[in-house]
């Protein structure tokens, strides 16, 4: 030991400087690592996507993004339907499940007692831990027939039932990041607002909405981030029909989303050919979107 | 510049609807206070003058701070009865946000909200005054508060770059923004500097003169040195009364002499 001590004091420290012997500290390089290996793994993740789906762009250009015509055995690759209904589904499931989360933080951290705002978290994780596919199933039994039958539809299957699945899916998401940042607001602050006379519906707006917004915010993003991925509940109620919506806002036909394309024909797709290459340029398409997201989420108009 | 309470310029539209009267006193009438099980407030009665200071004095745990929130409506489940301007506050017209607007509460610690000094001192106005041009209100406010020289130019700069103790003085000009009948003081000196405390001392003085003020606070030379009456509370109860020579000169009960003398001893430490 004292050997070693002295061999690292006399042999290897004098050859090296002093700021590379400040970060031999064995904490501070794992830091580092695991500081590195998390953007290496977004570019090694994005390199391959790039790579794979390489053979695809060369052979059709970039214009396939608003090809409407999705057909890979007479070799047309149209994205544009499942972009749309990706973007229709995540539309949805953020127009129902944002009010409800925001709503059920407010309630269970400003106006519930601590039991039950701890009765109505753990009802949360519970949601948020059951299995997608289970969500497909009930959407599936559930769902669908009531869909069919309240609105007189043909199929229940259609984008509307995929936003309303995701939007179940994502809501104890927003609801526990939410209250998490509610709660993070110093009892002061609540106090304060009190003391001046500030009625309940202005210390929301005016003192703890704007100051739980960084924590509400991370909790959308990481919402979409489900909601934009979510594979098996969607392939399960979207009914898988590569064509637009006619007219582009009708969401009670059956459409397509990309990841439940990805789901429903990788496993038909054999290896290295066209039509697997246009899968993978999905998955590029995908994680854009969702670096996009992430961007915007961060844009410094939204952070304050 | 005379910049007592009554020369003050009026904020654009009155805040509440309950002034009017011609004094403004507070009456606590056996007040009780029970929170989860433990005895906070027993029997406890007094009233303030119109206007001076009133210190609010006792050991840690007398129930003095309960005392403080029992009046703002932040405990609510106290049995008795508190009167403002003669008026009962369980039936406070606008309910307990009109009567919060009346009665300015400083805590201890400095909770400054994270917008900028003039939007911090203008807070508690109603959205129709914050629209309208408030500069005159806001600068008297702060020369009230003993703050407008430190902060004149830059006023549009967040509250939270203040120091602690110019961010007591910013709520201390926050809760007179609502032109209040009184003010309480929980501690407002407790944690600030020497030149913090004096500053905060001579502007609560220059208050006093036309409005009645109710400050707990543990430095008991701080209480000398605000003159006015003095309360004495221990376990719940009030022990004793009077003004401030007297009390600190002819202690009656024994429970008040016990306490100066750990007084005296703790400051000769």
């Amino acid at each position: 030991m004292m050997v070693r001590r002295l061999c690292k004091k006399w042999v290897i420290y004098p050859f090296i400087k002093h700021k590379v012997r400040h970060f031999l500290n064995p904490l501070k390089i794992f830091v580092a690592l695991g500081c590195v290996s998390a953007v290496l793994s977004v570019l090694v993740l994005l390199g391959f996507l790039i790579q794979s789906s390489l053979p695809f762009w060369q052979a059709f250009g970039i214009q396939v993004l608003w090809g409407d015509a999705w057909y890979p055995y007479e070799s047309l690759f149209g994205f544009l339907p499942a972009i749309v209904g990706t973007v229709w589904a995540l539309l949805i499931a953020m127009i129902i499940a944002l009010p409800c989360g925001l709503a059920a933080a407010i309630v269970s951290s400003e106006m519930m007692s601590e039991t039950w705002r701890n009765l109505v978290r753990v009802g949360m994780e519970i949601l948020a831990g059951i299995p997608s596919v289970v969500y497909g199933l009930i959407g599936l039994w559930l769902l669908l027939p009531f869909l069919q039958h309240s609105l007189d539809l043909l199929t229940g299957h259609n984008l509307l039932a995929a936003g309303m699945i995701l939007s179940l899916m994502i809501l104890p998401t927003i609801m526990v990041m939410s209250q998490d940042a509610l709660q993070a607001i110093s009892e002061e602050q609540r106090e304060s607002a009190m003391n001046l006379g500030v009625d309940w519906q202005q210390r929301l707006f005016r003192v703890l909405l704007p100051q739980a917004w960084p924590g509400i915010r991370s909790g959308i993003l990481l919402a979409l981030g489900r909601a934009l991925g979510e594979t098996m509940a969607v392939m399960l109620v979207v009914g898988s029909m590569d064509r637009l919506p006619e007219p582009f806002y009708n969401i009670l036909e059956p459409a397509q989303t990309l990841t439940s394309r990805i789901g429903r024909e990788m496993g038909e797709a054999s290896f290295g050919s066209l039509h697997f290459s246009a899968l993978m340029g999905c998955g590029l398409i995908l994680a854009v979107m969702a670096m996009g997201l992430s961007l915007l989420a961060q844009h410094r108009s939204l952070i304050r | 510049m005379n910049l007592s309470h009554k020369a003050m310029p009026e904020p654009i539209e009155g805040s509440q609807k309950n002034v009017g009267h011609a004094f403004d006193s507070l009456c606590c009438e056996h007040l009780y206070l029970h929170l989860s099980n433990q005895v906070i407030l027993k029997d406890v009665s007094f009233s303030l003058p119109e206007k001076g200071i009133t210190s609010l004095i006792g050991p840690s745990g007398a129930g003095k701070s309960s005392l403080l929130r029992c009046i703002t409506g932040l405990n609510e489940t106290w049995q008795g009865d508190i009167k403002l301007n003669q008026q009962h506050l369980r039936q406070w017209h606008g309910g307990v946000d009109a009567l919060r607007k009346h009665i300015g509460l400083i805590s201890q610690k400095p909770s400054v909200f994270p917008v900028s000094i003039a939007e911090n001192v203008t807070f508690g106005l109603s959205r129709k005054q914050r629209k309208q041009n408030q500069s005159t209100w806001i600068q008297h406010c702060l020369e009230k508060a003993a703050l407008w020289d430190e902060v004149k130019h830059r006023l549009n700069m967040p509250a939270a770059s203040l120091s602690l103790g110019q961010q007591q003085r910013l709520c201390l000009a926050r809760a007179l923004a609502l032109k209040p009948s009184m003010l309480l003081l929980d501690e407002p000196t407790a944690s600030l500097d020497p030149r913090s405390k004096a500053l905060i001392e001579a502007s609560l003085r220059q208050l006093a003169e036309s409005m009645p003020l109710l400050c707990v606070t543990h430095d008991l030379q701080q209480t000398q040195r605000l003159q006015g009456q003095v309360i004495f509370m221990c376990d719940g109860k009030i022990i004793e009364t009077g003004a401030c020579g007297d009390f600190f000169e002819h202690p009656k009960r024994i429970e008040t002499r016990e306490f100066l003398q750990w007084s005296v001893c703790d400051c000769g430490d």
